[in-house]
Order: structure tokens, then C-alpha cells, then sequence
């Protein structure tokens, strides 16, 4: 191996190295609850999610939340770009408004940022009219 | 940047790999519809190392290239006898055991009173090796680029070595190959090898970037996507496949506005492309001008210019 070639090689390796050394701490995990109903059209749903913390039961407040959508089916094809989610009347309750492509199962990454940052996924059944937890596909 | 744009460009380069891993077997002269198995087995086995047997997350991508490569090491041996649409089918058929194995596979521990793992086709949460390390969405782009570099430095290596040039060859014509004194089932094996193991290493990639897998993602989408990607981008670089993951994502995130309609005119655009440029953008033509031309430059730049010169001697006299 040429010199310039081991150089570059030492680089990137260094390069993945620092980008990985993080220090394992105990996060808070957050637990979600979701609800989601249709708004006045079509493909349109307004959604609560409740957020608290997994081993505590307190509610998370004070969070930057977004949420972001991909159909599990489709990966990356009919994704739905992170709406920022605004914080609900109740304590770790946040609202936010939907607009998908299509009906069918949603995976719904609720992003959590600020004290606490993590990533809950939630799986829901998006039909016109009704949203449910999303049963698992049929072969 | 923001989120989103930190989150599109984590996606280019993580589904960079899958794409180069198709392109590989590509260049060898076979069509596999079933590199996503090797980056689901890549993604089920990294996740499983971080989030239930506590690995650090470089031990874990390593796990899931061994085991994208050792599966597609063992699917290479027995269809190597296989060819044209004999091997895309049987590579199809084993995508599809995979995806139904891992509707099945059930292995969860719990952790933090919460059952942590795959669970069949409800899928595998809770991967949640980069917050739980403090590793942030920068870091981790920063991290999927240095190994897609590492991977792409490998490819021009590789392509300039002699094992490089016996996969072209064998793809050209793999019975001229054969006689020239290639073993032709040797390279294909390797090839597969190589190929599964770059797709383990973006499954690892993709299940902590998602924190989360499900069967249902490595689906025959994925695997025409990825074949798609060298055949868009050309098959006369390692850079062709990368191309055609900026076209596919690129496209798909510049015409949001026509929502669902996006994949029609995708699947339409591709296939004028392939009807125009049957081996892609980047194929080995295109590459070889701009071979000659980088040369051209380079010889330019490096002749002297006109200078003012010695100027002339006292000369002979009469």
C-alpha cells in the first residue's frame, strides 16, 4: 500500500473512531404514548403524543419534538418530512398535524430533543377515518 | 444544517452501501435483486450487538459485515452454477426467505424492565446505541461518510488491482475469463463476499440511524432500488452507484410536491435513462474521456510555459 493510500486509510479510520467515542451515560428513555384522529380532509390527521420517561412515569415537558414518517413498505420512498410538534395543554402531552400520502402503516419517529434526547418509534394503521396500532403484515 | 438535511444525507449514505454492494456483483456480471438480505442480516446482527449484548458500536458493524459476508458467501457457493435470470431469481428467492425468517425471528432480553429485541414482524426497537453514547446526528453523518469513503478508496484499489480486473473480465465474458487462466468460481465467491459484507455494513449503519428495523423494510423495493443505483448512475466507476443514489433521494426529496406521485415518475425517468444510457451516466466510456481529459489537464499544467529562455549564445564566429 502506497504511502498516500495508508494516509488516508489511518485518517478515515481516525475520523470513524472520534465520531463513536461517546460516553455511555444513563439517558432518560422516553415512553410515547400516540393518538392520532383525521382532521377536516382527507390524508389529514391531527395527533397527541404523551411523553414520559420509562422508569420514572414522569411526564417529559419542555422537549423539542419533531415527527417524522416513513412508510415501513416503502422505506425512504413516501417518507414525510419532521413536523415540530407543539406542547399540549397537559404536562408531556405534544400536538401536531399530519399530512401523509397515502393510507396504510405509518412508522412514526417522534424525535426528542433538549434535556432529553431520544427516539421513539411508533407503528399506526392510517385509514380514511380511522387510525389504529398497526397489526402485523400478512403474507 | 438541520435535521431534515442531516437526516437526508445520513439516508444518501447509508443506502450507498447496498448500492455499491449490488454494483459489485454488477461489474462480475450478475444481476442479484437480493442485496437486501445481506443489509437486513447486517442490521438484525449490529443491532442485536449494541442493544442486547452491550458491544460498542465498531465491534458491531464489524459483526454485521461478518455476517452480511459469511451469509452471502454461503447463498454464492451453491448459485454459482447459476447465471442471467437463473441467478437474479434464485438471489430474489433467497431476499424473500430472509425477509419471512426475520417475521419469525423472535430474541428478546429485557433491559431496563422493557423487552428489548427483534419480535418477529412487529420488528426490532429500541437501537439506541447513539443517545445512549451522546453520539450526536453530525457525528454520526460524519461517521457514514468516513466509512463510505473508506469503502470507496477500497473500490479503486480494488479496481486498479488484478483481482479488479478479473471481475470486469468475468463480466465481460466469464468462459473467455476461464480460459485466460481466471478461476472464475474463486472471484464470483469473492465477490459476493465482498458484496454482502458492504451491505452488512449498511444495515448496521441503517438500524442505529433509525433506531429501528422491521422485516417489511427489506423488501424486493429495496433490492430493485439498489440494482437500480449502478445501473442509473453507470457501472464505469464506484462513483456510478453513488450518483444514482443522489438521483433516486435527491429527485425524490426535490419533487415533493407531487406527493404520491413521485415513484411514477421515477420508475418513468429511470427508464428512459436505461433506454438512452443502457450502462448509466457514468459508464466506461463517459469514464475513459474523462480519464483522457484529467491526463490532458494534468500534462498541460505540468509543461513549462513559454519563458523568457537562455537567449542566444555568442555564435561561431566567421
Amino acid at each position: 500500500m502506497r504511502p498516500a493510500t495508508r494516509r488516508t486509510v489511518a485518517v478515515l479510520f481516525a475520523v470513524a473512531a472520534a465520531c463513536v467515542a461517546g460516553g455511555a451515560e444513563a439517558q432518560v428513555r422516553a415512553k410515547a404514548d400516540l393518538r392520532c384522529e383525521q382532521a377536516s380532509e382527507v390524508l389529514l390527521y391531527d395527533c397527541t403524543v404523551g411523553l414520559v420517561d420509562s422508569r420514572t412515569n414522569e411526564p417529559l415537558t419542555g422537549l423539542a419534538v419533531t415527527i417524522g414518517a416513513d412508510m415501513p413498505s416503502m422505506a425512504g420512498a413516501h417518507s414525510v418530512r419532521p413536523v415540530v410538534a407543539a406542547e399540549g395543554p397537559a404536562k408531556g402531552t405534544y400536538r401536531f398535524r399530519l399530512a401523509l400520502e397515502m393510507h396504510g402503516d405509518w412508522a412514526l419517529l417522534i424525535n426528542l430533543s433538549g434535556a432529553t434526547r431520544d427516539r421513539v418509534v411508533k407503528v399506526l394503521r392510517f385509514e380514511d377515518g380511522r387510525v389504529g396500532e398497526a397489526p402485523p403484515p400478512r403474507r | 444544517m438541520d435535521d431534515y438535511t442531516i437526516g437526508v444525507l445520513s439516508n444518501i449514505g447509508v443506502v450507498s452501501f447496498v448500492a455499491l454492494s449490488a454494483y459489485l456483483l454488477l461489474l462480475t456480471g450478475e444481476i442479484s435483486f437480493g442485496q437486501q438480505a445481506f443489509f437486513a442480516i447486517g442490521a438484525y446482527a449490529a443491532g442485536i450487538a449494541t442493544a442486547l449484548w452491550g458491544w460498542p458500536l465498531a465491534l458491531a458493524l464489524a459483526w454485521g459485515a461478518l455476517s452480511g459476508g459469511g451469509a452471502a458467501v454461503l447463498v454464492g457457493i451453491p448459485t454459482l452454477r447459476l447465471h442471467g435470470l437463473y441467478f437474479s431469481i434464485a438471489t430474489l428467492a433467497f431476499a424473500e426467505m430472509v425477509r419471512i425468517l426475520f417475521e419469525l425471528f423472535r430474541y428478546q432480553v429485557e433491559i431496563d424492565g422493557e423487552l428489548t429485541g427483534p419480535s418477529g414482524a412487529e420488528g426490532f426497537r429500541n437501537i439506541r446505541y447513539i443517545f445512549d453514547h451522546n453520539i450526536d446526528a453530525v457525528q454520526f453523518l460524519l461517521l457514514i461518510y468516513a466509512l463510505l469513503a473508506a469503502a470507496l478508496l477500497g473500490f479503486v484499489l480494488l479496481e486498479r488491482s488484478r483481482t479488479g480486473v478479473a471481475f470486469r473480465m468475468i463480466g465481460e465474458d466469464a468462459t473467455l475469463a476461464g480460459l485466460q487462466g481466471i478461476s472464475v468460481a474463486r472471484h464470483k465467491v469473492l465477490a459476493a463476499g465482498i458484496a454482502g459484507a458492504l451491505a452488512g455494513v449498511g444495515g448496521g449503519l441503517y438500524a442505529h440511524l433509525t433506531t429501528y428495523v422491521e422485516p417489511r423494510i427489506f423488501d424486493v423495493m429495496l433490492g430493485v432500488h439498489s440494482l437500480a443505483y449502478g445501473l442509473i448512475g453507470g457501472l464505469g466507476t464506484a462513483f456510478g452507484p453513488l450518483l444514482g443514489v443522489l438521483i433516486d433521494i435527491g429527485l425524490l426529496e426535490s419533487i415533493r410536491a407531487l406527493a404520491g406521485y413521485r415513484m411514477i415518475i421515477f420508475g418513468g425517468i429511470v427508464a428512459l435513462l436505461l433506454i438512452v444510457r443502457p450502462r448509466g451516466l457514468l459508464d466506461e466510456r463517459t469514464m475513459h474521456g474523462i480519464g483522457n481529459l484529467w491526463r490532458r489537464t494534468l500534462l498541460r499544467l505540468r509543461r513549462p510555459g513559454p519563458g523568457p529562455g537562455p537567449g542566444p549564445g555568442p555564435g561561431p564566429g566567421p
